[in-house]
């Protein structure tokens, strides 16, 4: 396998891991960009409204549905509708599955999140004249991210090992290895096309960490640095923070 | 309902998965569409204009794509990994995502879809004649030649259609296999294997379990007690099944048979595969007579294609179009 993944022939050759691997990239970033735009607002307004959780366990009731055979599934219903070359009649099952399987932790996790804003926070908010849209964005949104994040970070582990399947359909991404190494034995590349998924989706969960450390907000997360804290009568102070000895 | 459903679903997103379709399937298709290039300097072949489907292991395969150059010199344009003759396959030729697909002859989609199979007059897929596996001691002359008759009734075309009952009309394989032997004359009460007790195995696909089911009727009918042990699974369980004496007979397919007993054969064409499979199947088993029906790979393409470009075998492929 480690030879497999060294041979540089396998990273650009046409079809090569490059390929595949932006392949398998556009296949996750598609599905999770629409599912996002999807469960965050409905995410938001079942939160803030308190109505429709229904629909929270309806989209994780359809998480039970399998999903190759939801796959083939959605294949054969569309096959007949959609003629000629081009890969659209695969991409539609595909990224359908994929969004499907990434609405629910999105939404649960909104959902939980807004409904989790402390009241006080809330009445606050309307005390000083914040109108139900004002509350939700510059209110519940901010306080319920760390959750909200949560939610994609979970749905993006999900999405990109599952986006696996799309080879199963005759697309590329990194499945390809996976399924074509089986089939022909070739086990190296069956384990290479695995190893790569699973990096690939720890990678992606490092950059969404990175980008929920930078869009929380300190006073939600509480990562203050030392000398910022509220108290400190040193930070607090005119003195230039260089002068200060801890 | 449904209908008016799906084809919203692919008015809204068809649009929307355009700009990532493009893209994201570049990766997918690993040939190099090298046929249509300045490199051969002969003009461009009928094969460089058309997109070959198949399973994945179909394009490192010897028979395979390694294979279509090496003996017909055919080059498709590029090809799409979907699965070995399958719904995927099937789907893909009929509605024009691919031009030629690597489907069994006897696919009842075949007969279904009016799909022409190219022939091989190259023999580059081995000779799969369909043929019962069996244990010596069971080999009485009356059952061989029991199995023998209903062997040189059935060819691929016949085959083809029993496959239709049973795959596509999902009828009851023993019910086909009755209704066929009765056409064919075979179900006349004789006492040729009188006596003789046999245990009929299949593997675990639809045709070889009509297989099955044509040879235990077929034997019934001339008397012998006949109890069926079908979709078993794989050669690797059966084999041993049938040296062990727990299933006396199974049909079988010639060329990979022998390719089972002996990896490092190279026989090609029905006489030298059959040839070789007596010599190299492990006593106590034996193999029959064999009919001339075959189940092999096959480079299939609509009718349409076939006209448009007059192919009959796969070296057409090759012809500058």
């Amino acid at each position: 396998m480690i030879q497999w993944l060294n041979d540089p022939g396998n990273w650009t050759a046409s079809g090569g891991i490059l390929d595949q691997l932006w392949s398998h990239l556009q296949y996750a970033l598609f599905a999770l960009v629409v599912a996002t735009a999807l469960a965050l607002p409905v995410g938001l307004l079942i939160g803030h409204a308190g109505r429709g959780r229904w629909l929270v366990t309806v989209a994780n009731a359809v998480r039970a549905l399998p999903v190759v055979g939801l796959l083939i599934l959605l294949y054969v219903m569309l096959a007949p509708h959609i003629h000629g070359r081009g890969d659209t009649v695969y991409l539609l099952p595909t990224e359908i599955v994929l969004i499907l399987l990434a609405i629910p932790p999105i939404l649960a996790s909104t959902v939980a999140g807004v409904e989790n804003v402390d009241p006080a926070v809330r009445d606050a908010a309307a005390g000083m004249g914040m109108r139900g849209g004002q509350v939700v964005r510059r209110v519940e949104l901010p306080n319920a991210l760390p959750l909200v994040f949560s939610g994609v970070r979970s749905a993006t582990l999900q999405v990109i090992a599952t986006a696996t399947v799309a080879a199963y359909l005759g697309l590329g991404g990194l499945g390809r290895f996976v399924y074509d190494g089986q089939a022909s034995q070739n086990f190296a590349e069956r384990d290479a096309g695995a190893l790569l998924v699973a990096m690939l989706a720890v990678a992606a969960d490092l950059v969404l960490a990175l980008a929920q450390r930078y869009t929380v907000s300190r006073g939600v997360s509480g990562r203050f640095s030392r000398r910022t804290l509220v108290g400190d009568p040193v930070a607090t102070a005119d003195a230039p923070p260089s002068t200060h000895t801890a | 309902m449904k209908k008016a459903l799906t084809s919203a679903l692919v008015a809204v997103c068809a649009t929307a998965l355009a700009a990532c379709g493009s893209s994201g399937s570049s990766g997918s298709n690993g040939l190099s569409a090298s046929g249509g290039s300045s490199a051969s300097g002969g003009g461009t072949t009928i094969a460089s204009k058309l997109v070959l489907g198949g399973s994945p292991e179909f394009k490192t395969r010897t028979d395979g794509i390694p294979g279509l150059e090496r003996v017909y010199g055919v080059t498709f344009g590029s090809y799409k990994t979907l699965d070995a003759g399958g719904p995927l396959t099937i789907n893909a030729l009929k509605n024009g995502q691919i031009d030629a697909g690597d489907i069994f002859t006897t696919d009842p989609s075949i007969p279904a879809n009016g799909f022409v199979v190219l022939q091989d007059p190259k023999n580059l897929y081995a000779a799969q004649n369909v043929l019962p596996l069996i244990n010596k001691a069971k080999a009485s002359p009356g059952v061989t030649s029991t199995l023998k008759a209903v062997s040189d009734k059935l060819d691929t075309n016949t085959l083809a259609q029993l496959d239709v009952h049973v795959i596509t009309d999902k009828q009851d394989p023993a019910a086909v296999a009755e209704g066929w032997l009765a056409a064919e004359g075979l179900n006349k009460t004789g006492t040729a294997a009188q006596g003789v007790s046999v245990k009929i195995g299949s593997a675990n696909f639809q045709e070889s379990v009509l297989l099955a089911e044509i040879y235990a009727k077929a034997l019934q009918a001339q008397g012998a007690s006949v109890t069926t042990r079908l979709n078993i699974g794989s050669r690797e369980t059966y084999v041993p099944g049938l040296k062990d004496g727990s299933i006396d007979l199974i049909p079988e397919y010639s060329g990979a048979l022998l390719v089972y007993f002996d990896p490092k054969a190279t026989a090609v064409s029905s006489a030298d595969v059959y040839a070789a499979l007596q010599k190299a199947v492990p006593a106590p088993l034996t193999v029959l007579g064999q009919s001339s029906a075959q189940d092999k790979d096959a480079i299939v393409v609509t009718k349409a294609t076939a006209d448009k470009y007059h192919l009959v075998t796969i070296a057409d492929l090759a012809n500058n179009g």
